[in-house]
C-alpha cells in the first residue's frame, strides 16, 4: 500500500486563510462542506436555506479566521459550532419550526462518493452513531430536539410534557454519557 | 449562584439549549471564569460530535463559486485598481484644462483610495494591538483577584495552608494549598511541566489509606496553575495533598505518577 501524501492540517489552512489564501479557504470548503450541509439540511429541512447558510458560514471564516484559536479546540468543533449557531438563529428568524415539525420525514441523503465522506461516514459518523446507539431513548432525543431543533430546555419539557427538572437531567446525563463512550476520540474529529 | 451552579449549566449550553435568562447569567460568569471557559470548550467538542448524526450531503456546486466569487471581489475591493482612465486628446485649449482637470482629479481619486487604504491598515494595526493589551489587561486583572482570593482566604479565622514539595517527577515544582474553616481551598502550583495532551493534573486529598479526587486544573505557558476546589469534610484535619497527571476530566482514583506532595 502507498502511503497517503502528507495533507495540510486544517489549523495551517486557517492560518493561511488569516493570510487571506483563496486556495486554503477552498480546500477547507472541499473538506467540511459535505458535513456541515448535512448538518445545515437537517437543522433547516431545506436545502436552498442551508446553502445560504453554508455560504454565510464561509464568507465568515474567511472574515474571522483569526479568531478561532487552536489552544481551545479543534478546527472541525470551531466549525461546527459556528454552522449550528448559524443554523439555529437562521431557524428561529425564520419562525421555521413548525414547518420543521410537520415536514416529519427528513429529506433523504444523496450518495456522496467523494473520498472525503467516505472517511467521515465510515470512521468518525460511525463512532458518534455507535454511541448514540447507548444512549437510553429520552436521553438521546432530549439531546437531539435541542441539537437539530433547536429547542431551549423549557420548549423541549413543554414537547415532551415532562417536568423542566426531568429534561435537564436527561439532557446533562445523555451528554455526560455520551463524552464518557466517544472518549477522547472527540478531540480527534476532523483533519489532523 | 455558585461556581458549580454555573458548571452545571454548561452542557446545556453546549447544545444552545439554556433559557434565554440563564444564558445571560452563564455568559457573564464566562466573561470571568477561565475554568468554566475551559470546561465548555471540552463539551462543545462533545456536541460538535453530533453533526455526523445527521446524513452527510453534497451542496450544489454554485455555493463553492459564490463563496468564492465573493471572496476574490472582496479582495479586488480592497487592494483597489490604480488604473487611470484613458483620457482623448483634445485640440480645444478649454478642453485641454478639462482633460487636465480629469487627469488630476483621477490621479486625487487614486491618491485618496490609497490614503484610504493605509488608513485601513492602520487602523487594523491599532485593534490588534489594542486587543493584544486588553488581553495582557484581563490576565493582570485576573492574577490580581487571584491573589487578593487567596489573601482573604488565608487571613480568615481558621485558615490552614499546606506546602507541596516535588517529586523526581517534577523537580523544582512548588505548590500550596490554603483553606478555611469551611473547606474552601485554593491551590497555587509553580513550576510544573506542561501536562501532555488529553491529560491534566489532579488534586487528591489523602486520609489513611482513602484517596479523595479533587478537581483538575491545566498549567499556563509558565507551568503556573491555579485551583479552586473544595476539601472533603473527611479531610479537613489531617489529609496529605498530592498532584497527579490523570486523563482529562479527572478519574476517580489516582492512575499516574505523583507530581507534588504534601507531608503527613
Amino acid at each position: 500500500m502507498q502511503p497517503e501524501p502528507a495533507q495540510t492540517t486544517d489549523v495551517e489552512l486557517l492560518k493561511a486563510i488569516v493570510r487571506q489564501d483563496e486556495t486554503a479557504l477552498a480546500e477547507l470548503y472541499d473538506r467540511y462542506r459535505v458535513i456541515l450541509f448535512g448538518l445545515l439540511v437537517r437543522i433547516l429541512n431545506n436545502r436552498e436555506e442551508a446553502e445560504d447558510v453554508l455560504q454565510e458560514v464561509f464568507l465568515q471564516v474567511w472574515r474571522r479566521a483569526a479568531d478561532f484559536d487552536e489552544n481551545r479546540g479543534r478546527p472541525f468543533t470551531w466549525l461546527v459550532t459556528l454552522a449550528r449557531s448559524r443554523g439555529i438563529d437562521r431557524l428561529r428568524n425564520l419562525a421555521a419550526r413548525e414547518r420543521v415539525a410537520q415536514a416529519g420525514a427528513r429529506e433523504p441523503s444523496e450518495e456522496v462518493s467523494d473520498a472525503v465522506a467516505d472517511a467521515f461516514r465510515s470512521e468518525q459518523r460511525g463512532l458518534v452513531t455507535s454511541a448514540l446507539s447507548q444512549l437510553p431513548e429520552e436521553q438521546k432525543r432530549a439531546l437531539m430536539l435541542a441539537y437539530f431543533d433547536g429547542l431551549t430546555q423549557s420548549e423541549i419539557a413543554t414537547k415532551l410534557e415532562a417536568p423542566l427538572g426531568t429534561v435537564k437531567t436527561r439532557m446533562r446525563a445523555g451528554l455526560i454519557k455520551l463524552r464518557e463512550l466517544l472518549g477522547n476520540k472527540s478531540t480527534t474529529f476532523g483533519f489532523e | 449562584m455558585s461556581h458549580d451552579d454555573y458548571r452545571e449549566m454548561l452542557p446545556a449550553r453546549a447544545l444552545s439549549a439554556l433559557d434565554a435568562a440563564e444564558d445571560r447569567v452563564l455568559t457573564n460568569h464566562l466573561d470571568e471564569c477561565a475554568e468554566c471557559r475551559r470546561e465548555l470548550d471540552d463539551w462543545q467538542a462533545t456536541t460538535a460530535g453530533l453533526a455526523f448524526e445527521a446524513s452527510p450531503l453534497e451542496p450544489s456546486a454554485q455555493v463553492r463559486e459564490r463563496i468564492l466569487g465573493q471572496v476574490r471581489s472582496a479582495t479586488v475591493e480592497a487592494s483597489s485598481s490604480k488604473v487611470i482612465p484613458f483620457v482623448q486628446p483634445r485640440k480645444n485649449i478649454w478642453s485641454s484644462f478639462g482633460s487636465l482637470g480629469a487627469i488630476a482629479a483621477s490621479i486625487l481619486f487614486v491618491g485618496l483610495l490609497v490614503y484610504v487604504v493605509l488608513l485601513w491598515k492602520e487602523n487594523r494595526a491599532l485593534q490588534s494591538q489594542i486587543a493584544t493589551l486588553s488581553a495582557e489587561n484581563t490576565k493582570v486583572h485576573k492574577e490580581l483577584e487571584l491573589n487578593a482570593a487567596a489573601v482573604k482566604l488565608i487571613s480568615s479565622p481558621g485558615a490552614k495552608m499546606a506546602e507541596l514539595g516535588a517529586t523526581p517527577m517534577a523537580p523544582g515544582a512548588t505548590a500550596k494549598i490554603a483553606f478555611d474553616k469551611t473547606g474552601h481551598a485554593m491551590l497555587m502550583a509553580q513550576g510544573l511541566p506542561a501536562a501532555p495532551a488529553d491529560m491534566e493534573y489532579q488534586l487528591w486529598f489523602i486520609v489513611g489509606k482513602e484517596k479523595m479526587p479533587g478537581k483538575t486544573f491545566r498549567t499556563d505557558g509558565s507551568g503556573s496553575g491555579v485551583l479552586i476546589d473544595q476539601v472533603p469534610a473527611a479531610a479537613m484535619n489531617s489529609a496529605v495533598f498530592a498532584i497527579t497527571v490523570e486523563p482529562k476530566g479527572g478519574v476517580t482514583s489516582p492512575t499516574g505518577q505523583i507530581y507534588l506532595v504534601s507531608r503527613s
